[in-house]
């Protein structure tokens, strides 16, 4: 299981959500070789989702020119203090992690 | 002479109010500046007080030592001597004398000075103000204030590189960063090094932010060090960090057991960081040609020997010959040489060819003036007066000289082989051109 992610979600002027989100993963590209010469293979996410109080507000696919442990910051307009902002993605391995945020 | 003392004694007291701690690392670098001073001077002024305490003092005793210096020795016998005397005591009275108002250089400085100037914080946390910080507090400054440089969980690697990453729990656990060991993360992170809070807490609290360095207040930098530490991962989300819990805090760094002293750097007897013992002891490696001409490319442009400018020393050696297989080192080549073209000059009969071989003809017509006098001219000359006019030549030729036809010199030619430039001597003795 990866390490946790990292959300922070805010109300701003105008009733907009920022939500930003550090995501620990290796984003393995599968084009990088060993000190053997042997391929790397390819670990990274692939795909990314954003719930708010259960629907979706953010729905990304990620691939191998993603950076080691991203960021992404995304804003949606309503939103209010209180409510949860869930945050899931899942890479090429099949592993999978969810973390939820209460927008402050 | 004793004015210039009387000046360091009004200089004295002027910062010896400072604290403590920091008195005791003024004098200690006071003392070894006066150390020098004293000992030159004190023939002169055996009343110079021994226990300077402030920085200002230091700066004025090398002055001394310098005015000492441009002192004369001290004179022996005469009047002119103990002018001396009087006008360098005149010299070094007269620093007071310019400057009447000596004693109002400079102040005390105030308490208040003292305590903006003395803000370090020390590992045993000597020096750390009272005040205490939340997480969430410092989540607000960093947002405010450090996430445009540091990116909003301290991992950006744009402006400068990622305050937060790459330590783990285990390392926490351990006091000892796993990834410094390692070659898989791209750099180092601020949090990966920090092995004294500090540290941190000091280099907060007087350098950042970047551009309004000394703006946070205390408590300020008691929360984003707080925030700091929480980002990775050391202290939980309601964490209160305070001057009450820094020890225990320093406790849960990653990298706290990271520091070594036990080397050459701290420890006088310790083991230096660089091993040179292999060097010492068998510094010359053997050296091995590793790489060459190949054979078929040696003459690849002819041959190298006779490509050489016309004046100076020839150069090169002849590539339509095969290399040596032995290197030969330069005396035993050059004498070679010379034997060499000693059997050449015997059976190749033409001494004019000699001369135009070793440049005699760009500087000497046979029959006009170039830059040095014509051949023929030079056959007259000579062969007129004396009957070994050949050996006479040999020696111009070789060792050079100027005067006897002007004041253009002829430069020597030693490096043109002994037997050739006899043949070319005898070739002019003899006159005989053609």
């Amino acid at each position: 299981m990866a390490d946790p992610m990292r959300i922070r979600a805010q109300l701003k002027d105008g009733g907009i959500t920022e939500v930003r989100v550090l995501m620990a993963h290796i984003m393995e590209t599968g084009q990088r070789k060993d000190s053997a010469g042997n391929v790397i293979p390819a670990h990274h996410i692939q795909t990314v989702t954003a719930t708010w109080n259960g629907k979706t507000v953010l729905s990304a696919q990620f691939g191998p020119a993603v950076s080691q442990n991203p960021v992404m910051n995304f804003s949606f307009k309503g939103g209010a203090k209180g409510d949860k902002v869930v945050v899931s993605w899942t890479d090429t391995k099949g592993d999978k992690r969810s973390d939820e945020a209460v927008i402050a | 002479m004793f004015k210039s003392v009387d000046v360091f004694a009004t200089l004295r007291p002027v910062l010896s109010p400072l604290p403590s701690r920091e008195r005791a690392r003024v004098r200690g670098g006071v003392r070894n500046g006066i150390g020098r001073v004293s000992s030159s001077i004190s023939p002169l002024t055996p009343t110079l007080p021994c226990r300077p305490r402030s920085r200002l003092h230091a700066l004025a005793a090398p002055a001394a030592a310098r005015m000492r210096a441009e002192t004369p020795p001290t004179p022996r016998k005469g009047r002119g001597g103990s002018w001396l005397v009087a006008s360098a005591l005149f010299l070094i009275a007269g620093i007071g004398f310019a400057e009447p108002n000596i004693k109002n250089l400079g102040r005390p400085a105030t308490p208040a000075e003292i305590k903006a100037w003395d803000i370090d914080v020390r590992p045993d946390f000597a020096g750390l103000p009272k005040g205490s910080g939340t997480v969430a507090r410092g989540q607000e400054v960093w947002e405010s204030k450090c996430e445009n440089c540091h990116g909003a969980f301290g991992e950006s690697n744009e402006v400068f590189t990622p305050v937060i990453g790459h330590t783990t729990k285990d390392d926490i656990r351990t006091g000892h960063v796993a990834a410094l060991r390692s070659d898989t993360v791209p750099q180092r992170t601020t949090l990966m090094k920090l092995s004294e809070l500090s540290v941190l807490w000091d280099y907060i609290n007087r350098a950042m932010p970047w551009n309004a360095p000394k703006s946070l207040s205390t408590d300020d930098v008691y929360a984003v060090v707080a925030y700091v530490l929480n980002l990775g991962g050391v202290v939980p989300n309601d964490y209160v960090l305070s001057d009450k819990n820094m020890q225990a805090t320093q406790n849960q760094l990653p990298n706290r057991n990271g520091k070594t002293r036990e080397h050459g750097l701290w420890e006088l007897g310790g083991k230096p960081d660089v091993q040179g013992s292999t060097c010492m002891t068998n510094c010359a490696p053997k050296v091995t040609i590793s790489s060459r001409l190949p054979d078929f490319a040696r003459n690849a442009h002819g041959d190298i020997s006779a490509q050489n400018r016309l004046l100076g020393g020839l150069r090169g050696v002849d590539t339509l010959r095969p290399a040596p297989t032995e290197f030969v080192p330069l005396a035993a080549r050059v004498s070679k040489g010379a034997t060499g073209s000693t059997s050449t000059a015997t059976t190749a009969v033409d001494p004019a060819k000699l001369a135009a071989q070793h440049a005699c003809l760009t500087c000497h017509g046979i029959a006009n003036k170039i830059v040095g006098p014509a051949l023929i001219d030079v056959h007259k000359k000579y062969a007129a007066q004396k009957s070994d006019a050949a050996k006479l030549l040999v020696v111009r030729i070789k060792s050079g000289g100027s005067g006897a036809w002007g004041s253009i010199p002829m430069p020597a030619q030693d490096h043109v082989p002994d037997a050739d430039i006899r043949a070319i001597a005898e070739w002019i003795a003899a006159g005989k051109f053609q």
